[in-house]
């Protein structure tokens, strides 16, 4: 075996109730999918997807949701996401649904389509607004976001003698 | 005399070509205790598949094309897709309703008519 390939699912969670933003949580997420599959190809299905699968990035404030799976089980996970119903935590069930945006090989290329979608959703929400001041709020918060560059970078790198 | 024409050799090999499979499958159950009845079995059948293979296995189109109630035994029909499916979950049932019990598989074939003779039990 030369090495074990991965793909990388990521959906948005989508939902009516404004409380389910504090809902999303890896732990949450990663049992509401691992029921689903469950219920949708048994056993088998089950234990074929949880090979390696996990949560691997979670945003709650756009509902983003990046996961890992197998290659050769990545299918049952893409047709067990429609049946994710609600998410659960904390003795709190809010209803939910979570669509597929892309699935990829590698982490970089789904945060590549990542940044070219919220890109897209950026300018739908400006096109979408219904008064000037939320335009004008929206402007102001893209241009004034900017990145901050590290201060210091780790400063004390010494070489080890390989004595150890 | 006029020579023949050689005879052309033509091989077809045909992978998947019958749509449904066969099984004769047996259940053992311990003496003592209610037999099921057809429905019951295939309600055994389609509940194996949903433990196993969730809610698209017990989706499967299975039949039971024959059923004794007194040998347990039956004949099973499933589209050739989903053979392996049925297969497994029929190997992995333990249990009806609280009995030990296993599914033997007898014969399959591609084709009914070659589960009408059994050359195991062929006497000579």
């Amino acid at each position: 075996m030369v090495r074990f390939k991965n793909r990388y699912v990521l959906c948005e969670v989508l939902s009516d109730d404004p409380r389910c933003r504090q809902c999303i949580e890896d732990r949450a997420v990663g049992l509401a999918v691992r029921d689903a599959i469950g219920r949708v190809h048994g056993d088998y299905g089950l234990a074929c997807c949880s090979i390696s699968f996990t949560v691997k990035y979670l945003n709650a404030y756009t509902g983003t949701v990046l996961l890992r799976c197998r290659k050769d089980s990545y299918r049952l996970l893409c047709s067990a996401l429609p049946f994710v119903r609600y998410l659960e935590s904390r003795a709190q069930r809010y209803p939910c649904a979570l669509n597929t945006l892309h699935v990829g090989g590698t982490i970089r290329t789904c945060q590549k389509f990542l940044i070219q979608y919220n890109r897209r959703q950026l300018l739908m929400l400006l096109q979408n607004c219904t008064n000037e001041e939320e335009r004008q709020c929206i402007r102001k918060s893209l241009l004034s976001c900017s990145l901050t560059e590290e201060q210091s970078q780790s400063g004390d790198e010494e070489d080890d003698d390989g004595t150890e | 005399r006029a020579e023949l024409p050689p005879a052309e050799f033509e091989r077809r090999v045909l992978r998947s070509a019958a749509r449904h499979h066969y099984l004769r499958v047996r259940l053992e159950l311990a003496d003592g205790g209610a037999r099921p009845n057809a429905a019951q079995f295939k309600q055994l059948v389609v509940s194996a598949l949903r433990e196993l293979h969730g809610e698209v296995g017990a989706a499967l189109p299975v039949d039971v094309l024959t059923y004794e109630e007194k040998t347990l035994s039956a004949i099973l029909r499933v589209i050739s897709s989903g053979l392996v499916k049925l297969w497994s979950a029929l190997t992995l049932l333990g249990f009806y309703q609280n009995r030990r019990c296993a599914f033997r598989v007898l014969q399959t074939s591609p084709f009914l008519l070659a589960l009408s003779g059994n050359s195991r039990e062929l006497v000579l």
